[in-house]
């Protein structure tokens, strides 16, 4: 079934200080499940804004963007129920234990059976052992693990990451990317990255350039 | 549902919080003033109804000073099938020594018209049921009297030159309606017993008790209101019980009260929220990463409040329970047989209005919640405060709860008045200060400049501390000082007589035999005042009661007859502050002077017609002009003086007001000149001033006991205005050691901007209270305002010093971060 989400020709630029800064303009671009895009370019190029109308979050200021699911055309909102995030900080809730957090967005959809699934997630995320940690207990590595394990356990048709590993070593990093990737082609959801490392963006399916408000291949 | 599970722990999670404890605590207190004045107003409402329906002893009591014109009387045994008389005069009964003041009541055939007496033959005797009072030489004591005169049932008791046997002890008379709140010693016999002119006196009272359908009493309630213009009618079925005008005007002031505390409720509370908000922003960010819609987020964040509220409406009942029996407990002095008993209506109308209060204090933050959105996780948006809406939302609650308490606008908004101009100075001062501060510390070092730069940084989070600390400041500078002020004057007044005993009424054929006495005792008469008794009944042709705007101690004085005094020139302990005084011997006797504050309790101005009801009889005087009391020319002052021709004019009894000065000896021969006048009023000064301080201990008691709910609240501001910004205070301080501040240096930074804090707070709160009590002191107590500069600068520096004590316990606990705590936040 067709899961797609189509940028067509849009663009976006921000006011502050009495100023109007154009992001990009008229960009094109089509991301499908099943595929995995990361977007790289220089700080301040507006990756993090394409990201966040790739997901729904925000409008453009110029162009459409297209949500598919199951073939049929959905809003913004019913594409946000249908994906998951990654994000640079982690953002797991301190309140709450690794399992807690992992279980959070089940037992927000009212699955009786959150805390099982969350349990073998983080089995499967190498972490059963540190299920009644708390965040501040935990490594960067290992929240962000937890934080892959919370964002797949839906099932979700898209998942967006921004910097992903941008907090992490070299070593973690990798082996974080390992599961996200290694994940997303087990559940067959689409995976869309914003990311400063090179290597990570070459894991990827594709990888996209933005830069002085354009989008091409990188190379 | 699996969301509701979570919200529900969630909120139990957050209460556990330091700020979800503030939050609860701050709940909790006002849920718990307001709850126990409901308790115990609901409870006397009930007392009174029921006392109403029990104690009237008839379906109808017309009740006045004097007994009614012979045709008035006719009159009104026309309109009701039956009537009863009763009379009522003060006087001292004395016995083998002993005396004691006494109310006496005079009854006829008719008494009781409805109900039984319950008598018996000793104080400790089986009660035993009675359809008629005592007959004609008879006396009837009640047990405390018979206890406190040595006197058994079979004596003889001699009242004047009648002598009655005591025949039984009194418990229980069917129409003690008014006399429920009164812990006079009572006596009883027919009105047949004694000559009246040896028992009257200008306190009598006489009451038409009326047995009638209802139609008959609705015509003898129109013709009273237009025959008898200074007489009292008070029903059974849908009248009102003469003690609830002073209760409500009680329950309304403790309402206003509640205004006040609600209002440093709410500043805890917006500090609370601050970080509140903070927490559910992240919580609901993350939340819709999920994808869960934002309705569902706003449920959670509705439910978790409303837990907090359960929570608190549990804690707040159980000790407004305790609280309300032990009110309970202290009032049945004012209202014997008063009952604690509970009363689930009030409680849940008040409950309701709490929650729509605090609901309403909540609304700016469910809607800056409901604009959360997840890209906050990703970028940082500038969060908008929506600084006014949070204030207009806090007026807007504070309007609606004065609103339902406040039963006089003038005080209320005379309060609020002041608390904005003191909050408007708080704001000026300390944006003045910051801002010149950090601007004078730009090319200095150390760390007073630096502590303003910091402040200046911080200028919004600042000034809600100042103002939060303010208005703590200014309720409780306020409230101290008024409780100072209001014991002083009542000292001050007590003290002021001359002379050790008061004569409180003395009539004119008693004079020389008082005169004798005095003579044979060593005693001396230091002043003696004539006077007659007058009911001022209508202003410039509007009855007293539809004149007066407003309920007041005055209003209260002049339901009942007050003391009319006459003299041609002005007397030595009184000074004109008005108007004219009259010239000596004028033939226009129809002028008036009366003391400021009774003018201005009733809203009198020179110029008006007064009509007076003395003797039955209906005088007009023109006010002319004002006397105030000045201390060292004697005591006795009277509150209206006419001309010394008004005397001729008036046809009333002449009784005298003054005092005496007894040596240690005389005292125990007061009995035998009581035994001779029964109905001469002496009041020792001791019993006036254990009066006053009985007075006095029950002021003091209410205003500590509130003193103490706003220091409480005043502690929660303190505790939510560290807690609300201790996160920061911790990261800037991290931050600050990481550059090379050592603790030393730290603590001082942290006490300079507490300092500052605290003494911005302290000036709002000074200027607050010099204006609230300019405005209310004279207009709504009665007081003078004469501030103790000293006093007041004693206090702002003890609040002062009580603030940069906290403030420097505070910092030492946010300096126990580590700069590598700072690294893994």
């Amino acid at each position: 079934m067709q899961n797609t989400i189509e940028l067509q020709s849009i663009s976006h630029d921000f006011e502050t200080a009495g100023q109007r800064i154009s992001l990009f303009c008229a960009l094109s671009c089509t991301i499908r499940a099943g595929e995995s895009l990361a977007i790289v370019g220089p700080s301040g190029a507006g990756k993090s804004s394409l990201l966040s109308i790739a997901a729904g979050l925000e409008a453009p200021t110029g162009g459409t963007v297209r949500f598919t699911l199951d073939g049929k055309s959905v809003d913004a909102l019913t594409m946000r129920a249908n994906s998951g995030f990654i994000f640079q900080q982690f953002h797991l809730l301190p309140e709450l234990d690794a399992i807690g957090n992992v279980a959070l967005p089940l037992r927000l959809k009212g699955k009786r059976d959150a805390f099982d699934l969350a349990a073998s997630w983080l089995d499967k995320v190498g972490l059963a052992d540190r299920a009644r940690h708390r965040p501040h207990q935990l490594s960067g590595g290992e929240q962000q693990r937890i934080a892959v394990a919370r964002a797949f356990i839906t099932a979700p048709r898209f998942i967006f990451a921004d910097e992903p590993t941008g907090n992490l070593d070299m070593h973690t990093s990798e082996s974080v990317a390992d599961l996200m990737f290694g994940c997303a082609r087990e559940t067959g959801c689409g995976l869309v990255m914003v990311t400063h490392s090179r290597p990570l963006a070459m894991r990827a399916d594709t990888s996209l350039l933005l830069a002085a408000g354009r989008l091409a291949a990188a190379a | 549902m699996n969301w509701i599970t979570l919200s529900l722990e969630n909120a139990w999670r957050d209460l556990r919080d330091r700020d979800g404890r503030i939050s609860i605590a701050t709940q909790t207190a006002l849920l718990f003033f307001l709850l126990t004045l409901t308790f115990t107003s609901a409870s006397i409402q009930r007392y009174l109804a029921d006392n109403l329906e029990q104690m009237l002893g008839s379906d109808l009591v017309v009740e006045r000073h004097g007994p009614l014109r012979r045709d008035h009387d006719l009159a009104l045994r026309s309109l009701a099938p039956r009537v009863s008389v009763t009379q009522w005069n003060d006087l001292t009964l004395t016995h083998g020594g002993q005396w004691a003041r006494v109310r006496l009541k005079r009854v006829d055939d008719a008494y009781p018209l409805q109900g039984t007496l319950q008598i018996g033959d000793t104080p400790v005797a089986t009660h035993r049921a009675s359809r008629r009072g005592p007959q004609i030489g008879e006396i009837w004591l009640e047990p405390r009297l018979a206890t406190a005169l040595k006197i058994r049932v079979g004596e003889m008791l001699a009242i004047d030159r009648t002598t009655l046997r005591v025949s039984a002890i009194l418990f229980h008379e069917p129409d003690r309606l008014m006399e429920g709140h009164s812990t006079v010693l009572r006596a009883m016999v027919h009105n047949r017993s004694l000559d009246g002119d040896a028992v009257t006196s200008g306190t009598e009272i006489t009451r038409y008790l009326i047995a009638a359908n209802e139609s008959q009493q609705q015509r003898v309630e129109e013709w009273v209101g237009e025959m008898l213009p200074d007489a009292t009618v008070i029903r059974k079925s849908g009248g009102q019980h003469p003690l609830a005008g002073f209760w409500r005007r009680t329950e309304n002031f403790l309402g206003l009260a509640a205004v006040m505390l609600f209002f440093m409720g709410a500043v805890a509370l917006d500090m609370t929220n601050r970080r509140w908000l903070a927490l559910m922003r992240y919580r609901h960010a993350i939340y819709a990463s999920f994808g869960t819609p934002m309705r569902i987020g706003m449920l959670m964040a509705l439910g978790e409040w409303l837990v907090g509220f359960v929570m608190s409406i549990g804690l707040a009942m159980l000790l407004a329970t305790l609280a309300f029996h032990v009110i309970i407990g202290q009032l049945r002095e004012y209202f014997p047989g008063l009952q604690a008993m509970w009363h689930f209506i009030p409680a849940a109308r008040t409950t309701g209005l709490v929650f729509l209060l605090l609901l309403a204090l909540q609304v700016p933050s469910f809607v800056q919640l409901s604009r959360t959105s997840l890209l906050s996780l990703i970028r940082n948006p500038a969060h908008s405060r929506d600084a006014w809406g949070r204030l207009l939302w806090s007026l807007s609650s504070v309007t609606l709860l004065a609103a339902a308490y406040s039963d006089n606008w003038l005080l209320t908004g005379m309060t609020l008045a002041a608390i904005a101009a003191a909050l408007l100075l708080m704001l000026v001062l300390t944006w003045c200060i910051i801002q010149l501060g950090e601007r004078w510390g730009r090319r200095r070092t150390g760390l007073l400049p630096f502590a303003f730069f910091l402040m200046r940084q911080r200028l919004f989070a600042k000034s809600a501390q100042v103002l939060g600390l303010g208005l703590c400041g200014l309720l409780l500078l306020f409230t101290l000082m008024l409780m100072r002020d209001l014991g002083g004057t009542m000292e001050r007044h007590a003290r002021t007589h001359d002379g050790n005993l008061l004569i409180a009424e003395a009539q004119a054929d008693q004079l020389a035999g008082i005169q004798q006495w005095a003579g044979t005792t060593g005693s001396s008469v230091r002043t003696l005042r004539p006077f007659v008794s007058a009911q001022l009944v209508a202003v410039n042709g509007t009855p007293l009661g539809a004149y007066v705007q407003k309920p007041s101690d005055t209003f209260t004085a002049l339901s009942e007859p007050i003391r009319l005094s006459w003299t041609d020139t002005l007397p030595t302990n009184n000074r004109i502050v008005g108007g004219q005084w009259w010239p000596a011997a004028t033939d226009n006797w129809q002028q008036l002077s009366a003391e400021p504050e009774v003018m201005t309790d009733i809203g009198l101005r020179h110029g008006d017609q007064l009509t007076f009801q003395i003797g039955g009889n209906a005088y007009q005087f023109t006010l002319v002009a004002s006397h105030a009391h000045t201390p060292g020319g004697g005591s006795i002052t009277f509150w209206f003086q006419v001309p010394l021709s008004a005397r001729a004019h008036i046809e009333a009894p002449t009784r005298y007001m003054g005092s005496m000065e007894l040596p240690v000896g005389a005292w125990d021969s007061l009995a035998g000149l009581w035994q001779q006048y029964p109905s001469l009023s002496l009041v020792p000064l001791k019993e006036l001033t254990e009066r006053f301080d009985q007075t006095l201990g029950i002021v003091t008691k209410v205003t500590s006991g509130y003193a103490a709910m706003v220091l409480l609240l005043a502690l929660f501001v303190l505790a939510a205005s560290i807690s609300g910004f201790s996160a920061d205070d911790r990261r800037k301080n991290g931050l600050l050691m990481s550059m090379g501040l050592r603790d030393r240096e730290l603590l001082w930074l942290n006490i300079n901007e507490w300092s500052i804090t605290a003494l911005i707070a302290a000036a709002g709160a000074v200027m607050g209270t010099w204006i609230a009590g300019g405005l209310l002191y004279r207009d709504q107590f009665g007081l003078p305002y004469n501030p103790d500069v000293l006093w007041v600068v004693s206090i702002v520096v003890a609040m002062v010093s009580v603030v940069c004590l906290v403030g420097y316990w505070a910092c030492r606990q946010s300096l126990k971060v580590s700069v590598r705590d700072l690294l893994t936040t």
